[in-house]
């Protein structure tokens, strides 16, 4: 069963839209959210909680349809932006009596767990919080009612690494619950080296792929040469090359290069660059 | 347990906003004393306390709130339909705290207002109110705290204008109010009646908006 599952979303704005984005996120897994700033991340992940109006396309959670099915789904999914949007004068332990009042399975307990692990004060308001505080806050809020999907928008972006390695260990143990998921949005490809499953690259409002992450660490490779090292190359095995600083630099499918061509690794980093600024 | 929770929310929200308001109502509870004026401390009161929901809105809003709160099980009518729940409810807490004091005032004071006119200026204080709030929220729902005060004082201008239109015809409008005076104690009703018109509009705009 998947987790999440988009069809065609489609949905528009002055001078960007989405079109036509597809993938979906199988359950037990947590999917890589890529793409860089205004690719259309947030716009697909507002729309998938109702958050924007589609225009078309079906979002299913967890196999039913958002838009009918909205407050049964929210019971089950935890959200983290990236930033904490609640009033900034009410603090940890006031959003505590609130959530006891908005999800019949919040776990109070669990969160305070929480927040003494954060080192959070209970009592400070919101906004006298440091911006990885307010970040391990929201996380906390979205763990608390023990969610079985959790959907991270840029959760991590603008934090330190070593907050931002907690919080990774975090998600990992959310993730030993076999029926747990996670979409995880960011532009910080190396967090998703470290947990994601898969890897869907948004570019533009478009999906440019959406593939397991070990077929694009193992299955791709980078050869750097000369352009006439690189037309020996076969062109079907050829997916994007682009003019590096000593010549020309090609992301091929390794499996269908010869072994006389060195390749290197490449991250999700050097892919995304391949995608999005090299030519086919 | 939702509509609870929120109203709840924006009350621990704006606690400290109330507290410093609470100052305030001390200062205008001694000038009413000194003044021997009940009605102005009631119109205080009422006003002061009532439309904290526009600040728990403002608040809500400088933080995108309802961004968040729509990723909640929570309705769409239910986060708009606590606002008004939560003014509906600080004007009684706020009318209880001060009609005692008003009262006293009035028991005390030997040239003060006849027992009907408190009646009738407490009829009216209250239906300005809920009327005021029926106006203000669905604008401040609308277009957000900034646009809203802008949208706002457009709306007063015409009521301006057409009270300048209608001028002319003033006394004779002064004979239709004392007619419809004995009608008085229906007026926070129709105001009620507003109030819920209002929350459906409000409801409406909201389920349209996008976060």
């Amino acid at each position: 069963m998947n987790a999440i599952e988009i069809h065609d979303l489609h949905k528009s704005f002055d001078g960007f839209s989405l079109k036509d984005v597809s993938f979906s996120v199988p359950q037990g897994t947590v999917m890589g959210f890529v793409g860089e700033n205004g690719a259309g991340k947030s716009t697909t992940i507002k729309c998938m909680l109702n958050l924007l109006k589609k225009e078309y396309g079906e979002i299913l959670l967890f196999g039913k349809e958002i838009v009918e099915h909205e407050l049964s789904i929210k019971n089950d999914i935890g959200v983290v932006f990236d930033d904490l949007h609640v009033p900034e004068t009410l603090n940890a332990t006031q959003l505590d009596k609130f959530m006891k009042k908005v999800f019949k399975t919040w776990d109070s307990g669990y969160y305070f767990e929480r927040l003494v692990q954060f080192k959070i004060p209970e009592r400070k308001r919101v906004k006298e919080l440091s911006r990885g505080m307010r970040m391990k806050l929201s996380i906390a809020l979205a763990l608390a009612h023990h969610p079985k999907l959790l959907i991270l928008d840029e959760p991590t972006s603008g934090l330190d690494p070593i907050i931002r390695d907690e919080i990774l260990d975090l998600f990992l143990a959310f993730m030993q619950d076999e029926t747990h998921s996670i979409l995880f949005s960011s532009h910080i490809t190396s967090d998703l080296e470290k947990i994601a499953d898969y890897i869907t690259f948004i570019h533009n409002g478009e999906i440019l792929f959406s593939e397991g992450k070990d077929v694009l660490l193992y299955e791709y490779g980078i050869f750097k040469g000369s352009k006439e090292e690189v037309s020996a190359i076969p062109e079907h095995a050829i997916l994007r090359t682009r003019n590096g600083a000593f010549g020309v630099e090609a992301l091929v499918l390794k499996n269908e290069v010869n072994g006389v061509f060195s390749l290197e690794k490449p991250s999700i980093e050097d892919i995304m660059l391949f995608y999005v600024k090299g030519s086919v | 347990m939702n509509m609870v929770g929120l109203i709840l929310k924006d009350f621990m929200t704006i606690q400290r906003q109330l507290k410093a308001q609470a100052m305030v109502m001390i200062f205008f509870l001694l000038m009413s004393i000194i003044t021997q004026e009940g009605a102005f401390l009631l119109t205080i009161v009422v006003f002061i306390v009532t439309f904290q929901a526009i600040t728990a809105l403002t608040y809500d809003e400088q933080s995108s709130w309802d961004k968040y709160a729509n990723t909640l099980p929570i309705s769409k009518g239910d986060i708009v339909l606590s606002k008004y729940i939560l003014s509906i409810f600080l004007m009684i807490v706020g009318l209880i705290c001060a009609l005692p004091i008003v009262l006293i005032i009035h028991r005390f004071t030997p040239n003060n207002w006849a027992s009907s006119e408190f009646f009738l200026t407490f009829n009216l204080i209250v239906t300005l109110a809920f009327c005021m709030l029926a106006l203000l929220l669905p604008i401040y729902i609308k277009f957000g705290s900034i646009k809203g005060r802008m949208v706002l004082i457009a709306i007063c201008f015409i009521p301006g204008f057409l009270f300048g239109l209608i001028n002319k015809q003033l006394p004779d409008m002064l004979v239709i109010l004392t007619n419809i005076k004995q009608f008085m104690f229906l007026a926070p009703f129709a105001g009620l009646l507003i109030l819920w018109l209002s929350s459906l509009i409000s409801t409406a705009i909201y389920k349209h908006k996008e976060f």
